[in-house]
């Protein structure tokens, strides 16, 4: 079964992983927004979603040091990595405590932070264009970026909370 | 030497089981055993925390055996034995001042 969605949160994502996989659809691959499902028992597997710290440098090394504590890398997508272990091997969290989890979501607010530079750039570039030209087709890329900015700056900003949530518990 | 913060418990175990040789895995369920399942490492935090020591050299690659299966084994190093026993001598603080406690009763 294929599935197309398109996720910028990888809590929420992760979320529905777990949903599928206790309805018993096990996540096979995922590319450019297209879930692929296969059949598996009713919760057969806990899911979690990571991000790299290098996109070239350590994948090896991470994938190695993943497999050797029975953890099964099911797809990976630039940086992003879906990872997954058999339920009955006991919970499966990628963090455990604060220190490493407070490190992620820095990694995830940096990633969206160079992405939402970019994406502002690109704002600004479709919003001239829009102007000079009057053209719809420009006004249209202007709206659609305009709401990926603020998508992303959603992220950033629910990052950040995360952050200051994990720092008071400290 | 500057001083350091108090260890995380999760550095503080994994500098006390790798003083023998141990790998990612062998370091998840050693910790687990001693603390009798209490502490569990996530393979994302032991990952994380790995390479930082590494890279503060309070561990080292022990062996990398790429002939039989790709694992990477990891051993103290005395940097890192130092900051385990600062650590311990911070810990002995604080069980010898919780004393106080009782005393005052």
């Amino acid at each position: 079964m294929k599935k197309f969605r398109l996720y910028y949160d990888k809590d929420e994502e992760q979320d529905w992983l777990q949903k599928m996989a206790h309805e018993g659809w096990a996540l096979k691959n995922y590319f450019l927004g297209v879930y692929t499902f296969v059949p598996c028992e009713p919760n057969e597997y806990i899911y979690q979603i990571d991000l790299l710290d290098n996109w070239s440098g350590d994948k090896e090394d991470f994938s190695d040091f993943m497999e050797d504590s029975g953890v099964e890398i099911i797809s990976q997508w630039y940086r992003w990595v879906y990872l997954r272990k058999k339920a009955s091997d006991g919970p499966f969290e990628m963090y455990t405590d604060t220190e490493s989890k407070i490190n992620q979501y820095n990694r995830i607010k940096k990633f969206f932070q160079v992405t939402l530079v970019i994406e502002v750039i690109c704002f600004f570039l479709e919003v001239t264009a829009a102007i000079r030209t009057g053209s719809p087709i420009f006004w249209f890329f202007t709206v659609l970026i305009g709401i990926i900015t603020l998508a992303f700056l959603r992220i950033v900003w629910k990052c950040n909370w995360k952050i200051q949530q994990l720092n008071r518990e400290k | 030497m500057e001083s350091n913060p108090p260890l995380t418990e999760a550095l503080f175990y994994i500098l006390l089981v790798v003083r023998k040789p141990n790998h990612g895995y062998g370091i998840i369920q050693e910790i687990s055993k001693i603390t009798k399942g209490r502490l569990v490492l996530g393979p994302g935090t032991l990952y994380g925390a790995i390479n930082s020591m590494l890279s503060k050299n309070w561990i080292k690659l022990y062996s990398e055996d790429k002939a039989s299966r790709k694992k990477k084994e990891y051993i103290l190093t005395k940097d890192g034995e130092e900051i385990f026993y600062k650590e311990v001598e911070r810990l002995k603080e604080l069980i010898q001042n919780a004393k106080l406690m009782e005393e005052s009763l």
